[in-house]
């Protein structure tokens, strides 16, 4: 199952720190949004592979819109 | 079974007979039209809910009887409510709520109304010092009720008094389980906690046709008082669940935090779960750079007992974390700043929680323990029009009534005046920071350019001079010199906190034994 995973801040992106196709695990850091002079990592919310990364860095994004998803681990 | 037809019957068999048209709610059509919309019929929600066979329904009898001209009981339209005693793991409770089945869970009244405003499930809960738990399902008033009793009902003859009262007495639930409007919806948020289901529930002040016809607007019931609008924006409702089923579950976990009524403590629940644990991961998860956000749930999960932690409203004011949780088995509450929504600065909407969040607790004898990592209230014009200032200093009046023990435990930031609605500076009041902790009136930052406008404007690298001047701030904002005039109580290692935080909560039970019962609340909330 896809899954999308969502900026909570309106923001700029400061940092990409995922490829598509990556393994990654519930909770890694996969972006990190630059908000009100900190740096606010977005999480993966659920462990599996990234099937598309949706932003680029200094790209503005606004809050709950997907960044990544992620095939989900069945 | 067919109408009692023999005019002479023993009693037990009519009364056999009415039990079984009661239990066939509005009957087999609407039942199956409710079934099609995906809900569960009022009394399939009591079993779905309550411990097996451990509902003691009252009033089963109550609606309306038709006879034929012998004076023969033709049948029984129920009235559109059912509720009763019931238990939830072992512990008695009122619960009740409108059978939507029957006039679409309209108001009723008899000699005594069963629910609803005043209705005999709330004299239960209230006499009888127990937890009510309304099922609201029901559109309240109905104009047709005039035509049947001649004249119009003044509003407030069947109120909110009992609804009232029962907030400051014993834990009341409410779950809006279909469409609610007008008096269900009222009653909705007279609660503690109040939970409605994903996509297949709505409240509001009135539905679509009162406003298409008020205002003019086409709306749809869900994006009027669905669950994106209710829980997610507005703060209407506190939480949804995908399903009935969910929303059973998680009322059964609320009221396991939570004492039968004011003069009880919360039941305590040991876990297998050492006091002394210490979470390595602790010692290092605040970034030393400060720039960076770190995840606060994290935090939460590693200090208090595993699997302890419900958390309230994860979708509304996000930058304020409420959680009940338990420590060393004694019931909690946690409010937490969440660095990683706007850097945990305070919001409207966040005070808001974190106000009805402390209320509760202190309500309930539920001692309370801040994780401060707090910038100040949120700023910006946006904030300035939400009322951020008016409802974050509510936060900070509600926190300084409350009367239950509270220790706050400084992880990072805690600033201004957001900073003082999360410490407890007099009597059991216990502040603790971590090594990453800082705070002062405002943050540097922010501070100096204000302070030494003309020292910086005047020099010749003016952002050398500001930076020169935030470092040597900085170095008097270490933990440790306020901790050496005891501004502080300790500065503590994070992996000592769940040990340290356990001895103070277990010595606080004590006092909080003597201090049962409901809490005054004098003057006027800002």
């Amino acid at each position: 199952m896809s899954v999308d995973v969502k900026s909570e801040v309106v923001g700029s992106v400061w940092k990409v720190q995922c490829e598509i196709g990556q393994r990654v695990s519930e909770g890694d850091e996969l972006i990190v949004i630059e908000s009100m002079k900190m740096e606010i990592p977005v999480e993966a919310e659920a462990s599996g592979v990234i099937a598309a990364i949706l932003v680029q860095e200094g790209q503005p994004v606004e809050e709950g819109q997907v960044v990544v998803t992620i095939d989900e681990d069945k | 079974m067919n109408a009692l037809t023999d005019s002479i019957v023993p009693g037990i068999e009519e009364l056999e007979f009415r039990r079984e048209l009661a239990s066939r709610l509005g009957g087999e059509a609407a039942v199956a039209r409710h079934h099609e919309a995906g809900k569960l019929t009022i009394r399939e929600r009591i079993q779905g809910l309550c411990d097996g066979g451990s509902f003691q329904e009252v009033g089963a009898l109550t609606g309306t009887g038709s006879y034929d001209d012998q004076g023969r009981l033709q049948g029984v339209t129920p009235a559109p409510y059912v509720m009763g005693l019931a238990e939830i793991d072992g512990r008695p409770v009122a619960i009740g709520g409108e059978d939507y089945t029957v006039r679409g869970g309209a108001s009723w009244s008899g000699d005594r109304k069963k629910g609803g405003q005043g209705g005999f499930v709330e004299d239960l809960a209230l006499n009888y010092k127990i937890p009510l738990i309304n099922l609201c399902d029901g559109v309240g008033g109905s104009v047709t009720s005039a035509e049947r009793r001649g004249h119009t009902v003044f509003p407030g003859v069947h109120g909110f008094e009992t609804a009232t009262a029962l907030l400051g007495q014993v834990p009341v639930v409410c779950a809006v389980m279909g469409t609610a409007a007008g008096g269900p919806a009222g009653r909705a948020i007279l609660a503690h906690w109040s939970l409605m289901v994903k996509g297949n529930s709505q409240v509001f002040a009135a539905g679509p046709p009162v406003v298409k016809r008020s205002l003019g607007q086409d709306i749809h019931k869900e994006d009027l008082g669905g669950s994106k609008v209710a829980v997610d924006v507005a703060g209407t409702i506190h939480d949804a669940f995908p399903s009935e089923d969910a929303c059973f579950e998680q009322i059964r976990r609320f009221l396991s935090y939570m004492p039968q009524n004011v003069w009880e403590l919360p039941p305590r629940k040991l876990a297998n779960d050492p006091v002394g644990r210490r979470e390595e991961a602790l010692a290092n998860i605040v970034p030393q750079d400060r720039r960076k956000a770190y995840n606060m749930r994290k935090v939460i999960g590693m200090i208090f007992d595993k699997e302890s932690v419900f958390e309230m409203q994860p979708t509304y004011g996000k930058g304020v974390i409420t959680s009940l949780a338990r420590l060393d088995g004694f019931v909690v509450g946690i409010i937490a700043n969440n660095p990683m929504f706007y850097g945990g600065a305070i919001d409207a909407a966040g005070a808001r929680k974190q106000t009805h969040f402390i209320e509760m607790c202190d309500t309930f004898h539920i001692p309370l323990i801040f994780l401060v990592d707090v910038p100040g209230f949120m700023v910006g014009r946006d904030a300035e029009a939400q009322g951020t200032l008016r409802d974050g200093m509510r936060s900070v009046f509600v926190s300084l009534q409350a009367t239950v023990p509270m220790a706050t435990v400084v992880v990072r930031k805690c600033y201004g005046m957001a900073g003082m609605a999360a410490t407890d500076k007099m009597g059991i009041g216990l502040k603790l920071a971590w090594p990453t902790a800082e705070w002062g009136s405002l943050p540097v930052e922010g501070g100096v350019a204000a302070a030494f406008r003309r020292e910086i404007e005047a020099a010749d690298d003016p952002k050398a001079k500001e930076a020169e001047i935030e470092a040597k701030l900085r170095r008097f904002g270490s933990p440790f010199r306020t901790a050496e005039a005891f501004g502080v109580e300790d500065v503590i290692d994070p992996r000592e906190t769940r040990g340290y935080l356990a001895r103070f909560i277990k010595a606080a039970q004590s006092s909080m034994r003597i201090n049962l019962g409901p809490k005054l609340k004098m003057g006027v909330r800002p």
